[in-house]
């Protein structure tokens, strides 16, 4: 346990000063009347898929890229109210094939982040989420499309435990994702063994859970973190066919998050490997961003 | 600890009002189609030139009991219990077959024509291999329904539906035999009743000669089809709309036609069309007729083209001869300004593809997965037709005249593709937003489906014409916009496409419907 704290320790670039910059699912607040802002660049690639349950890859994609800027602030209401927004800018690519990379900005989304309760280190915490889309991507050229055109609403709890003195925390949350129907530019697809006339398609809701073990102090934050997402139900790619937004996409990802904020300025980064899926990409992904702080 | 269970109890509050406002309904609204007593009975569509039938008594249908006979008078009273109360689920079925018997059977094509509509995967040597017929549901699934597959599909299916109504209907008003609720005005019907004679019946001589098309299309879906085929068979029953005999009158004939129409597919040149020792030898001629650069597949590792030899297929509505009148005249060479011209305007889309360029390009895009685009303006035709009215008899003759055309259409196309066998855009590193066809470029496939569709449907629903007319247009250009055709490809093959279209008026104008 001790050498795991230590490579927790280890991990994070050692700086003084506060350690605020927060996000949706984690059990960080800014103070009434503090804003965080982070902007951030992120890149996720992916050479192997799962078509199903079988994982391949697929000499006419060769590489797949997703990249995205992102603007994401947060807002101190009160000192357990925080606000917290996002609004990606996305860009898509492959490195074999003939498919045309999409690029657009995609949804907006906001979270409410309230304190339920807070004792002996012990905190409970619930984020109401909701998001937007905002350009008027096209949703069903996947794998390139840049988002599924859903509106969402989100509720999610989330349990953290803070060892007051070492500042090692372990932090568990879940999450229900409710997901509007889209439209699409055709009037007939097909999902589930059968083709629907209409150009409406009914998208899964989904849900995730994470798992969080990590070393919060005032000017910095290292932790490793586990997340398990699924669909509530779906179908799946067909053999050798593209994915759709109908489709079931369930994946583990595991990864670190780190950083650091000595004042005003600081920098935080976080990469993630999906480890198993299922109609997804076996995707490698990191973000890295620069964060202020100031007060209103 | 009282104030912490209070604010769990609001967050959960909060929970449930954003579960409350989201938990709107997600199911799917789809068109609903429901029965209708035809506009017209078309009682003399028993003359009708068939396709395949030398005439319309070629298969003979005995006579039906009389409506007085105690064999008669026993089915109608099995029909009365049959049809008295029904399942939820029994309702449903005679709500759903109700819609159209030529009308759902289409449907159901169309909807195994986009199952099986995807290439085979490439397997662990870099080879694809080929679907086995005999093997149908294993990988690769047998068949791949690509367009000229789903336009033959479909032609067969809406010819054997026609011919085979055509004979019901001769046998119809030979025997007269009136709706069983017109002789025992106590059964219980569900569906309008026409004054159609029900003996042969329409459904079943259309489930049955579809299933018989279907069986041997689409050979993995045999025990679907006949659990489809025995809920429309029983659905007429439980609407009170036949008796027995009536379904079995229809079932026999239907089969037999089917049987015949069939005779025609297993020649028709479909077994040779995929003769890829072609294709060098057709390279050869079409770089001796000056081509620079041959058409060669985008895909790694390299699949073989689509159905290289479907132009050798027997057409419906023209001769072999006719062939050759209808290939597109030479394409641009490839150093021409005429081509530059073109290549440019693509390059110019790919920079900056608006969004109305990408939803025509989607909306007509029906790649893998899909009905294909035969399958798009059997859809059409099939919904028009309805919306009209029409008789089984009637509806299956559009469907002929269209799916003939749509087939005649894929193999003019195929004819032109593989006699200039002419690179794709993305030979010249153009992207797509729709996903690339592996087969030539000139002429575009859907323009000369679109061509086709469009002349065969404006001469049958004159008030529509200029509709189909835009819509074959918006399909032809959306082929541009998704950027795998040079705008040459698209307009030599809409005008392919209505010459071949009106070789399909040509017939029904000599077909004796005086329609």
């Amino acid at each position: 346990m001790k050498n795991f704290i230590k490579l927790l320790v280890v991990s994070a670039v050692l700086a003084v000063g506060e350690g605020k910059a927060q996000m949706p699912h984690d059990a960080i607040y800014m103070s009434k009347g503090s804003v965080c802002v982070a902007a951030m660049y992120g890149k996720s690639t992916w050479t192997d898929y799962w078509e199903n349950s079988l994982k391949r890859s697929n000499s006419n994609i060769g590489r797949h890229t997703t990249q995205n800027v992102m603007l994401m602030p947060a807002i101190g209401i009160t000192n357990r109210l925080n606000v917290i927004l996002s609004l990606p800018y996305v860009w898509t690519e492959t490195s074999a094939g003939n498919l045309l990379g999409q690029k657009g900005l995609q949804d907006l989304s906001g979270w409410l982040k309230y304190r339920i309760l807070k004792t002996h280190g012990f905190s409970l915490h619930a984020v109401a989420g909701a998001s937007l889309p905002v350009g008027n991507y096209v949703p069903d050229f996947l794998p390139m499309s840049i988002g599924l055109q859903c509106r969402t609403v989100s509720g999610r709890l989330i349990a953290n435990y803070k060892h007051p003195k070492t500042g090692l925390y372990l932090n568990a949350h879940g999450t229900y994702l409710w997901r509007s129907n889209i439209k699409v530019d055709r009037d007939a697809y097909q999902a589930d063994g059968r083709v629907y006339n209409t150009d409406e398609v009914s998208v899964p809701n989904a849900y995730d859970a994470g798992l969080r073990l990590g070393i919060l102090r005032k000017k910095w934050q290292t932790e490793f973190w586990a997340e398990r997402s699924s669909c509530t139900h779906g179908d799946y790619i067909r053999r050798h066919d593209m994915p759709f937004p109908t489709n079931n996409m369930q994946a583990t990802t595991v990864g670190w998050y780190g950083k650091v904020q000595p004042k005003n300025i600081g920098v935080n980064a976080r990469v993630g490997y999906v480890t198993d899926g299922r109609n997804v990409g076996q995707s490698t992904s990191f973000t890295v961003g620069v964060l202020y702080l100031f007060t209103l | 600890m009282k104030i912490y269970i209070n604010r769990l109890k609001g967050a959960i509050g909060v929970f449930a009002t954003v579960a409350v406002l989201t938990s709107c309904d997600k199911t799917i609204e789809e068109p609903q189609r429901v029965g209708y007593a035809p506009a017209s009975v078309d009682e003399k569509a028993g003359s009708w030139k068939t396709y395949q039938l030398t005439s319309a008594t070629e298969i003979a249908v005995a006579a039906p009991k009389a409506v007085s006979s105690p064999e008669y008078v026993a089915e109608l009273a099995s029909l009365k219990q049959k049809s008295a109360s029904l399942t939820k689920e029994q309702q449903e079925a005679v709500v759903y077959w109700g819609a159209g018997a030529v009308y759902r059977w289409n449907e159901i094509a169309r909807e195994l024509a986009a199952r099986y509509n995807i290439p085979p995967a490439y397997n662990a040597e870099g080879k694809y291999p080929v679907p086995d017929a005999a093997n149908p549901l294993a990988d690769p699934k047998f068949p791949f329904a690509n367009p000229p597959y789903a336009s033959r599909a479909l032609a067969y299916l809406s010819v054997a539906q026609y011919d085979a109504l055509v004979a019901a209907w001769n046998y119809k008003y030979q025997f007269k035999r009136a709706a069983p609720s017109k002789t025992d005005a106590t059964i219980r019907v569900a569906l309008p009743v026409s004054s159609i004679p029900t003996y042969p019946s329409e459904d079943a001589v259309v489930a049955a000669a579809s299933v018989t098309i279907l069986k041997a299309m689409f050979p993995g879906e045999v025990p679907y089809l006949e659990a489809r085929m025995k809920e429309h068979r029983e659905s007429r029953l439980w609407a009170g709309m036949n008796v027995e005999s009536d379904l079995v009158a229809g079932v026999d004939l239907g089969n037999v036609v089917a049987a015949k129409v069939m005779g025609r597919a297993r020649t028709d040149g479909m077994a040779a069309a995929n003769n890829q020792t072609l294709t060098a030898g057709m390279i050869e001629k079409a770089k001796e007729r000056g081509l620079r650069e041959a058409w060669v597949s985008q895909e790694l590792p390299l699949r073989p083209p689509m159905l290289p030899n479907y132009g050798a297929v027997l057409p419906w509505n023209y001769t072999k001869a006719d062939l050759e009148k209808l290939r597109a005249v030479p394409p641009p060479a490839l150093d021409s300004p005429a081509f530059q011209k073109d290549l440019e305007e693509l390059q110019t889309i790919q920079k900056n593809q608006t969004r109305e360029q990408a939803r025509i390009a989607n909306y007509w895009a029906d790649g893998a997965g899909s009905y294909t685009p035969p399958g798009h303006w059997h859809r059409t035709a099939a919904n028009v037709s309805h919306e009209a009215r029409h008789s089984e008899v009637r509806m299956a003759r559009t469907l002929a005249l269209l799916g003939t055309a749509e087939m005649d259409a894929a193999i003019t196309c195929w004819d032109s593709k593989y006699y200039y066998y002419y690179p794709r855009p993305q030979q010249f590193k153009v992207k797509t937003s729709v996903g690339l066809p592996n087969f030539p470029s000139y002429t575009s496939g859907h323009s000369t489906f679109s061509g086709a569709a469009a002349t065969v449907l404006g001469y049958l629903f004159p008030d529509q014409a200029e509709t189909f007319t835009k819509q074959a247009q918006e399909a032809s250009v959306s082929r541009i916009y998704g950027l795998i055709h040079y705008r040459f490809d698209c307009e030599a093959g809409l005008k392919a496409g209505n010459e071949v279209g009106n070789y399909a008026i040509a017939r029904a104008k000599a077909d004796g419907s005086g329609l």
